[in-house]
C-alpha cells in the first residue's frame, strides 16, 4: 500500500458517509424521542429500543431470525458439501443428470414454488413452525455447484493416500476435503446465511403466528401498521430497523474479506 | 423392580391426565380482530370483563391488522387449517366466507338469545345473508364528516360553514388550501374506501344494489361521485395524494392537524378527540343528491371447523360483546354506534354523550343509514377498488372509462365466483 | 461391500436431491397443474378450466402494465448500475486506505436487510419529514411527492435498488479489472493514449466477462424484485410500480385467485428461463470469442 495524502483519505471518508447517510441518519433518529423528532429538536432516549424489544417483540424476532438462518446455513452447507464432494470425486450413473438438475435450479425463479410449497406445507401442518420456514430454503444449488468446482481443484492424491490407510469416504470428506475447502465453505456459508437472513416473500406467506416472525417480517409489519398516534412513529420504526440491520452489519465488519472473496470467486470463474 | 417401575409409570400417567384435565377445563377461543391503539385497549377491557364473568373460557384475542388484512389472513389460513375460532369480519365482506361454508350459521344461537331483541333493527340485519345469520355485530358505524375548528378559523371560515353539498365542501377546502397551504395544511383528506362508498350514496347511487345485487359501478351518479372525489386530489389539489396511496395516511394527517376536513367512520371519533380535543367538530355526511349513509363496521363470525364446545364458548363471548355493558364501554371509548338499545341508558354511555360533543352525530344519522350488499363478489370488488381509485385520483385514467371497465370486470368476476 | 461402494455417491447427493425435488421441481409441476384450475383456497374442489386463466391474464390490463413496468425497471436500472459501478471500480481499483474505506461503505448496503433499506428509504422519500424534501427545502425548493406521484415512484425504486446493489457490482468489476495484466496498460501508455482512450480500448473490452455476468444477474434480479415494492409502494401509486412478482403476490395471496396466480408464476418462470438460456448462449459465445 502506497502512502497517500490525508486530504484524499478524508475526501473518501466524506463520500462514504454521504453515501451511507440515509442509514446513519436513521440510526440517529432511533435515539430520538418522537416529540423531539417531530419538533425538529434533539432529545436523546433509549426508549425506542426498549419498546421495540419489549412491547413489539423484536427480541423474539431476532432469536427467530438467528434460529432460522442458523439452521438453514448449517443444513444447507452440509448437504451442499456432501453433494459437491460426490459430484467432484465420483463418476456414477446419472451423475451428469443430477448435477445438471442441481445447476439448473440457479435459473429457476423461486416464486414458481410459492403457492405449491405453501399448500404442501399446509397439508403436513408445518406452516407456522420453524421447520416450515427452514425446509424450503435448505437446498442451495449455487453452493453445491461452487463447492464442486473448488473441490475439483484439490489434488486427488490426498484422498487416495487416505483410502490406502483404510479411511471411509465419509472420513475422507471430513478429514481431508472439508479442511482444505474451508475458505470456500466459509464464504458459501456466509452467503447462505445472508440470503436467508434477508429472505422476505416466503416468511411473509408462510408465517401467520406473530411469535414466529423473523426480523424482516416484524419490521415490515411494524412499519405498515404504524403504531404512532397519527404520524408514523419514525424513531420507533428506526430502532426496529437498526436492530434488523445490526447483526449483519457486525458480521460484515468481521468477515468482509471472506465475503468479498467468496463473491468474486463465484463471478470471475 | 419392574413392578415398581410399572407403578411409577401408572402414577405419572394418571398425573398427566389429571393435569390435561385441568388444562381442558378452560375452553380457549382464538379470536382475531382489527383493533389496536385506543380501540384495542377498549376491546381488551371487554375481553377481561368477559373472562372474569366466565372463568372457564379463555379468549385469546389477537390484533391482525385492518379489515383487508384479516380477510387475507383468514383466506390463507383455510387450507392450512390455522384459522381462529372467532373473527371480526367487515359487514360487506363476510359473504365470501359464509357462502363457502367457512362460517358457521349462527341463526340457532342468535334466535335463542334474548340479546337479539335488544339490538337495533339495523344491527339485527347486518349479519344476515339469505335468511341465515353469519355474524353478530360488534362495532357498527356510519361515516361522518370531521373538521378541525382551529384550521377553519385560521382560514377565515366560521364553524357553521355550510357543508351539505359537494360544492359547499369543495369551496371550504379550497379556502383552507389557499390560505394555509403554505403551512403544509391541506383542505381535506382523500376519502378512504368507506367514505367513498358513503359519498356515492350521498349522490343517490350505490356500488352494488343491496337488494338485487346489481352492480352499479357504472351508473351516472356513481361516476359523478367518483369524479368529484378524484377532483379533490387531482384537479383541485385540495387533498394530498398521500391519502390516496394509503388511506390511513389521510386519517393520520388529520389527527396530526395537517388537514381541515375528513370523511371517516364514526369509529374514529375516540382517536380524533384524543388528538384534536376541543377543536374537533363532527357533522353528518353531505346530502348532495340524497341523504343516505352506509352502515359499516364489523361483526364476529365463528368458524364452522371449531368444535361444538368451542363454538358455544365463542358464541357466549360474541353475545357478551354485544351486550349493553360491553357495548356502552365500546361506544364511549371509540365512538362506534351503540348497537344495543339498552347501552345508551348506562352511565358510561350517558357520560360520553354529555361530555363528548359530536359523538352522537352518527346516531342521529341512523334514520338515513342503510345496509349494503354482501354478495360474494363484494370482497373482490373492494380489494380491486383501491387500484381503480388510485388510477383515477392520481389522474392516470379517466374516471368514466375506469368505472365502466371496473363494472365490466366486477360482472365477469361475479359470473366466475357464482359458477 | 461393493454394493455399498456403488451406493456411496448416491447417499452423498441424496439429501440435496431430495430437497431440490420436493421444494423446487415438484412445485413447478404443481404450479402447472394449478394454473389450469379454478380455486380460491375456500371451495372444497378445484375444477379444471383449461387455458382460461392464461386467457384472462393475457387480456388483462394489469399483466401488460406489470410487464411494461418490470421491463422499464430493468432497462433503466441495469445500465445505470453497471455504468456507475464500472466507473467507480476503475477509480477504486488502486489499493489504498481510502479506496478500501470507500469500497467497504459502498459494499455495505448489498449485505444489509432489504426490508430495513426499504423502510429507511420510505422515510428518506416521505413527503413531510423525509430527508430528500428537507434538503430540497434548504435549497429553497418545494416538497415533492416522491412515492405518491406515478411518474416518480418507479424512479425512486430504481434509485433504492441501485443504491443497494451498486457495491456488489463494484466488487465484481474490481475483481475483473484486477485480472487485466498491467503490461497492457503500460503498452497503452507508451503509445501515448489518453486516459479515456485507454478506458475504451483496453479496460472496456477486457472486463466484458464481468459485464456479462453482471448483466445476467441484474436482469434476472430486476424481474424478481419484490421486497422494496411490497414495503415501499405495494405496486402503487396507480400500478406505477406493480412489478411482476408483486402482481403474482397480489393475485395469489391477496385476491387468492390461485389458478390465475399459478398461471402467472408459470409464465414468469418460462420468461426467466428463456432469458437465462438466451443470456448463457450469448455469454458462452462472447467468452469464447474473447479467449
Amino acid at each position: 500500500m502506497k502512502p497517500e495524502s490525508p486530504l484524499l483519505a478524508s475526501l473518501a471518508l466524506v463520500a462514504g458517509i454521504v453515501f451511507l447517510s440515509p442509514v446513519l441518519y436513521s440510526i440517529w433518529i432511533s435515539f430520538q424521542t418522537a416529540n423531539a423528532y417531530y419538533a425538529g429538536e434533539v432529545g436523546f432516549t433509549l426508549d425506542n429500543y426498549g419498546r421495540a424489544v419489549g412491547q413489539y417483540n423484536f427480541a423474539r424476532y431476532l432469536v427467530n431470525s438467528l434460529i432460522v438462518s442458523g439452521l438453514v446455513t448449517l443444513l444447507g452447507i452440509t448437504f451442499a458439501t456432501m453433494a459437491a464432494y460426490a459430484f467432484a470425486r465420483y463418476s456414477f450413473r446419472g451423475s451428469n443428470f443430477l448435477f445438471g438438475a442441481t445447476v439448473a435450479t440457479l435459473m429457476i425463479p423461486s416464486h414458481i414454488s410459492l403457492i405449491p410449497n405453501y399448500l404442501s406445507l399446509a397439508k403436513v401442518g408445518l406452516l407456522d413452525t420453524y421447520a416450515g420456514l427452514i425446509l424450503p430454503a435448505i437446498s442451495n444449488g449455487f453452493a453445491a455447484f461452487f463447492l464442486r468446482q473448488y473441490i475439483r481443484g484439490i489434488p486427488r492424491s490426498l484422498d487416495e493416500a487416505a483410502y490406502m490407510d483404510g479411511a471411509t469416504p465419509l472420513r475422507v470428506l471430513w478429514r481431508i476435503i472439508v479442511p482444505l475447502s474451508r475458505p470456500a465453505i466459509a464464504s458459501m456459508a456466509l452467503y447462505i446465511f445472508m440470503t436467508e437472513w434477508n429472505s422476505y416473500i416466503w416468511p411473509l406467506v408462510a408465517v401467520g403466528d406473530q411469535d414466529l416472525y423473523t426480523l424482516q417480517i416484524g419490521l415490515a409489519r411494524l412499519y405498515r401498521i404504524n403504531p404512532g398516534e397519527g404520524l408514523v412513529d419514525w424513531p420507533l420504526v428506526m430502532a426496529a430497523s437498526t436492530i434488523t440491520i445490526l447483526p449483519v452489519l457486525l458480521g460484515f465488519l468481521l468477515v468482509e474479506r471472506h465475503l468479498v472473496r467468496g463473491i468474486t470467486m463465484g463471478a470471475v470463474k | 423392580m419392574s413392578r415398581k417401575l410399572h407403578s411409577t409409570i401408572a402414577v405419572s400417567i394418571v398425573a398427566l391426565f389429571a393435569s390435561v384435565g385441568v388444562a381442558e377445563a378452560a375452553t380457549t377461543v382464538k379470536f382475531w380482530h382489527s383493533f389496536n391503539k385506543s380501540s384495542g385497549q377498549a376491546l381488551d377491557k371487554i375481553v377481561q370483563n368477559f373472562e372474569a364473568a366466565n372463568p372457564d373460557i379463555d379468549v385469546e384475542a389477537e390484533f391482525i391488522g385492518n379489515y383487508n388484512d384479516i380477510i387475507a389472513k383468514l383466506q390463507a389460513a383455510i387450507p392450512a387449517r390455522r384459522a381462529p375460532d372467532a373473527v371480526i369480519l367487515e359487514v360487506t365482506r363476510y359473504g365470501l366466507f359464509a357462502n363457502n361454508n367457512i362460517l358457521t350459521d349462527l341463526t340457532p344461537y342468535f334466535d335463542a338469545d334474548p340479546l337479539k331483541a335488544d339490538l337495533y333493527e339495523y344491527a339485527q340485519e347486518v349479519g344476515v345473508i339469505s335468511g341465515k345469520n353469519y355474524i353478530v355485530p360488534f362495532n357498527s358505524s356510519t361515516p361522518v364528516l370531521y373538521f378541525n375548528k382551529d384550521i377553519f378559523e385560521r382560514a377565515g371560515l366560521s364553524a357553521d360553514t355550510p357543508l351539505k353539498t359537494f360544492d359547499e365542501i369543495l369551496t371550504a377546502t379550497k379556502t383552507i388550501s389557499e390560505k394555509l397551504g403554505s403551512e403544509g395544511i391541506s383542505g381535506i383528506a382523500a376519502p378512504g374506501q368507506f367514505a367513498r362508498w358513503g359519498l356515492v350514496m350521498a349522490n343517490d347511487s350505490e356500488l352494488v344494489d343491496p337488494k338485487s345485487g346489481e352492480i352499479m359501478l357504472d351508473k351516472p351518479n356513481t361516476i359523478e361521485a367518483y369524479q368529484w372525489m378524484a377532483s379533490l386530489v387531482h384537479d383541485n389539489k385540495v387533498a394530498s395524494p398521500d391519502g390516496v396511496t394509503d388511506e390511513d395516511n389521510g386519517r393520520d394527517a388529520f389527527l396530526a392537524r395537517k388537514v381541515g376536513i375528513m370523511f371517516n367512520s364514526t369509529g374514529n371519533y375516540g382517536e380524533a378527540k384524543k388528538a384534536i380535543g376541543d377543536n374537533l367538530v363532527v357533522r353528518a355526511m353531505p346530502c348532495n343528491k340524497a341523504c343516505s349513509v352506509p352502515i359499516g363496521g364489523a361483526g364476529i363470525g365463528i368458524m364452522a371447523t371449531s368444535s361444538k364446545e368451542v363454538q358455544d364458548a365463542a358464541y357466549k363471548f360474541v353475545s357478551y360483546a354485544a351486550s349493553p355493558e360491553a357495548n356502552a364501554i365500546w361506544f364511549a371509548a371509540t365512538g362506534y354506534l351503540p348497537i344495543n338499545k339498552k347501552s345508551g341508558g348506562l352511565p358510561v354511555a350517558k357520560e360520553a354523550l354529555a361530555t363528548q360533543p359530536g359523538i352522537d352525530v352518527a346516531i342521529d344519522s341512523l334514520p338515513n343509514a342503510h345496509g349494503r350488499a354482501r354478495t360474494t363478489v363484494v370482497t373482490w370488488m373492494r380489494t380491486t377498488e383501491y387500484k381503480m381509485w388510485q388510477a383515477m385520483a392520481l389522474g392516470q385514467q379517466k374516471v368514466d372509462e375506469t368505472m365502466k371497465d371496473f363494472a365490466e370486470q366486477t360482472r365477469a368476476e361475479e359470473k366466475r365466483v357464482s359458477n | 461391500m461393493a454394493m455399498l461402494r456403488k451406493l456411496t455417491p448416491y447417499l452423498f447427493v441424496a439429501p440435496l436431491m431430495i430437497f431440490i425435488t420436493v421444494f423446487t421441481y415438484i412445485p413447478i409441476l404443481a404450479s402447472l397443474n394449478l394454473s389450469f384450475r379454478e380455486w380460491n383456497f375456500l371451495s372444497p374442489d378445484m375444477p379444471f378450466v383449461g387455458l382460461r386463466n392464461y386467457e384472462q391474464l393475457l387480456s388483462s390490463r394489469e399483466l401488460w402494465n406489470s410487464l411494461w413496468v418490470t421491463t422499464l425497471f430493468a432497462i433503466l436500472s441495469v445500465p445505470l448500475r453497471l455504468g456507475l459501478a464500472l466507473v467507480i471500480a476503475n477509480y477504486l481499483i488502486r489499493e489504498s486506505v481510502h479506496s478500501r474505506l470507500l469500497r467497504g461503505a459502498l459494499f455495505l448496503p448489498s449485505v444489509t436487510s432489504t426490508v430495513s433499506i426499504a423502510v429507511v428509504f420510505s422515510w428518506v422519500f416521505s413527503t413531510d419529514y423525509g430527508m430528500v424534501n428537507a434538503i430540497l427545502g434548504m435549497l429553497g425548493l418545494g416538497k415533492v411527492q416522491w412515492l405518491q406521484d406515478p411518474h416518480l415512484a418507479l424512479w425512486v425504486l430504481i434509485f433504492v435498488n441501485t443504491w443497494k446493489q451498486l457495491g456488489y457490482d463494484i466488487v465484481i468489476y474490481i475483481a475483473g479489472l484486477q485480472a487485466i495484466p498491467q503490461e497492457l496498460y503500460d503498452a497503452a501508455s507508451i503509445d501515448g493514449c489518453r486516459r479515456l482512450h485507454v478506458f475504451r480500448r483496453v479496460t472496456l473490452p477486457l472486463v466484458m466477462p464481468a459485464t456479462y455476468f453482471l448483466l445476467v444477474i441484474s436482469v434476472i434480479e430486476a424481474f424478481q424484485v419484490f421486497t422494496i415494492v411490497n414495503v415501499m409502494t405495494r405496486g402503487g401509486p396507480a400500478g406505477a410500480t406493480d412489478m411482476l412478482v408483486n402482481l403474482l403476490y397480489e393475485i395469489g395471496f391477496v385476491l387468492f385467485d390461485i389458478g390465475r396466480g399459478s398461471a402467472l408464476a408459470v409464465m414468469l418462470f418460462v420468461l426467466l428461463v428463456a432469458l437465462a438460456i438466451l443470456k448463457s448462449r450469448i455469454i458462452g459465445r462472447k467468452v469464447h470469442y474473447e479467449a
